[in-house]
């Protein structure tokens, strides 16, 4: 019953993350022009319209302010969030899931590192109950910024999820890449290498590319 | 149930969450052939579609939980189903899907039938060129016979970009069909 | 090229949007082709699936039905934890160093243990930065205030560093140097940040106490 009660716990969490969509404007005051405030909170009301979160765009106002980019700029670039978090949140869904806030903003995140929506849609799927969507898209994500070409991203991730290797070794990807990256590998043929090893441990054979010939949904 | 004895969906999807799980084959059997052509269509070859229709079957099975609006099955697993085929092409590409081409149109036995055929290999051979996006838009439109408003609303998207994305489908199939 | 696309009249009858006889005559040459070549050739016949696919699909569906929802009850009420869960540690705890010249990833995959608060990570920046007079990070975990997260000079070499707990999911971030030259972490992946610049990005995931 501790978990029953962790999970009252996390939805009193959820209400309380409902009740705290309202202060986008407020968050916003101070920090940004009162025109900008309006206009972000305009685009906050549509993302929760649409079951997207709003905690982005806010970010991404805040940041321009930081910064010091002009407003229209600011503008354009809090509509760009919102654009990949729907085509995120959209993707997914489409495959079935009902990704959580968190989730959606991992599937904009790997669109905003390169990946596309087809490759977002391949890695919901590709998550398991031992691999959530998250982790997997953060791991996604974070390879293509590295500089992994993004059809290499995919197959290296969905190999080790197939693998059965542990979550540990998924979110452990990126920092192999980057201590490849150090000793003068690049991150094309780390991420080959991780691949590889990745298959040899599911006991399959190593696809070109990274691809898996034949039809995987055939029983 | 509605007044015809027929159950409806949202009463199927709601006894298989409750546990009875052979009322699934209720929903297979209502849509395992009706979005085939669409599969078919999309993938060039039959037995694709066959596999994306099973593949999005169990995956609606697993995934029926989720499923927000229980009399609205077959718009949810239409979804699915398209996502399945959106994924079987990038995996195979055209280059296989050309192989397989004749599967979708049938062998036909008099000599005019035989040469619509030639026609009908050569549009879907075309077809098979388009961006998934462009191809999926010709074939709910002029195949299913679906307008822009009810792909745009089966779709989630605006009927201009639908309209934009058809304009230029019919100019990529005019440049594939009449290049030499 | 440009001969190869049709007018936007002839698109509207292909659409079903327009009369092909409302068209000029000069036009509906070209819209009598396109029909031809597009809309004559359409295979509409109805396609059916071999008798066996309602088996297959109902054989793979109860073998995935076994403790679907037993599943997700045993989570919620029973006295142990499934394996993934077992991972959350309740103040998990880990260091991150990023560094300029040498990046130290933590290949061991071990998090060093260090005290935070629940569900964070204490992840530690660092720049290399000799001829700085001051450096400062801002990022989503601190609503990027360029003055709330002020990094310190290490030593004499120009190594400059912070440390800060941060909560389990994605964050990202820059350094300032001298007050206003935003400047990305070398030694961390980076994305477009709208502006034309970059963002560097740290990952911070506790349900194995380990950092992306």
């Amino acid at each position: 019953m501790k978990r029953l009660s962790a999970v009252l716990v996390m939805v009193g969490g959820l209400a309380h993350g409902l009740a705290a969509q309202g202060d986008v404007r407020a968050r916003l005051v101070g920090r940004v022009s009162p025109e900008l405030v309006q206009l972000v909170g305009t685009v906050a009301d549509s993302a929760r319209a649409l079951g997207l979160p709003d905690a982005p765009l806010v970010d991404k106002a805040l940041e321009g302010a930081a910064k010091g980019i002009a407003p229209d700029r600011i503008a354009v670039a809090v509509q760009g969030v919102f654009t990949q978090l729907r085509s995120a949140a959209g993707v997914m869904r489409g495959t079935g899931a009902a990704p959580t806030s968190q989730e959606i903003e991992a599937g904009a995140f790997a669109l905003g590192a390169g990946l596309t929506s087809d490759d977002v849609a391949v890695l919901t799927e590709t998550a398991d109950a031992s691999h959530p969507t998250m982790a997997v898209l953060q791991v996604a994500g974070a390879l293509a910024a590295l500089g992994v070409p993004r059809a290499q991203t995919v197959g290296l991730v969905r190999a080790e999820v197939r693998s059965g290797l542990p979550l540990g070794d998924l979110t452990n990807l990126p920092a192999q890449v980057q201590a490849a990256a150090a000793s003068g590998v690049s991150p094309d043929a780390a991420a080959t290498g991780l691949e590889r090893a990745a298959q040899a441990h599911a006991g399959q054979s190593v696809q070109p590319k990274g691809r898996a010939k034949g039809n995987p949904h055939r029983p | 149930m509605d007044h015809s004895g027929t159950p409806s969906d949202g009463s199927v999807v709601r006894a298989v969450l409750s546990g009875d799980v052979d009322q699934f084959s209720v929903l297979v059997r209502r849509y395992r052939d009706r979005y085939a052509r669409y599969a078919a269509q999309m993938l060039g070859s039959i037995d694709a579609a066959e596999d994306a229709v099973q593949d999005a079957m169990v995956r609606a099975y697993t995934h029926l939980a989720q499923c927000r609006e229980p009399d609205n099955f077959a718009g949810w697993f239409f979804l699915i189903l398209r996502n399945r085929c959106f994924a079987e092409r990038r995996r195979t590409r055209w280059e296989s899907d050309l192989e397989n081409i004749g599967e979708v149109a049938a062998p036909e036995q008099t000599e005019s039938a035989l040469e619509r055929s030639e026609v009908v290999r050569g549009l879907q051979r075309a077809l098979l060129r388009l961006t998934a996006e462009q191809r999926e838009v010709f074939v709910l439109k002029h195949v299913e016979g679906l307008s822009y408003e009810e792909i745009a609303g089966r779709l989630s998207t605006s009927v201009a970009a639908l309209k934009m994305r058809m304009h230029r489908a019919y100019d990529r199939l005019r440049e594939l069909l009449e290049a030499p | 090229m440009k001969n190869r696309h049709w007018s936007d009249q002839v698109k509207q009858v292909l659409d079903g949007e327009r009369e092909l006889e409302s068209l000029p005559p000069e036009l509906r040459r070209e819209a009598e082709t396109a029909r031809r070549l597009l809309l004559a050739a359409i295979d509409r016949r109805p396609v059916t699936l071999s008798a066996a696919l309602e088996t297959r699909i109902m054989t793979r569906v109860r073998g995935r039905a076994t403790a679907r929802w037993p599943r997700a009850w045993r989570w919620l009420l029973a006295p142990t934890l499934p394996r993934w869960a077992m991972l959350v540690p309740a103040a998990a705890a880990a260091a991150l160093v990023l560094v300029l010249r040498t990046p130290q990833v933590d290949q061991s995959g071990k998090p060093q243990a260090m005290t935070g608060q629940r569900d964070s990570v204490y992840v530690r920046f660092e720049l290399y930065a000799p001829r700085a007079s001051r450096v400062a990070l801002a990022g989503t975990f601190n609503r990027w205030d360029a003055a709330a997260t002020p990094l310190v000079r290490v030593g004499k070499d120009g190594m400059w560093t912070v440390t800060l707990a941060l909560p389990s999911g994605q964050h990202q971030y820059g350094f300032i140097v001298d007050g206003r030259n935003w400047v990305p972490d070398p030694a961390a992946p980076a994305v477009d940040d709208g502006f034309g610049r970059r963002n560097s990005v740290v990952s911070v995931n506790t349900i194995n106490g380990r950092i992306l």
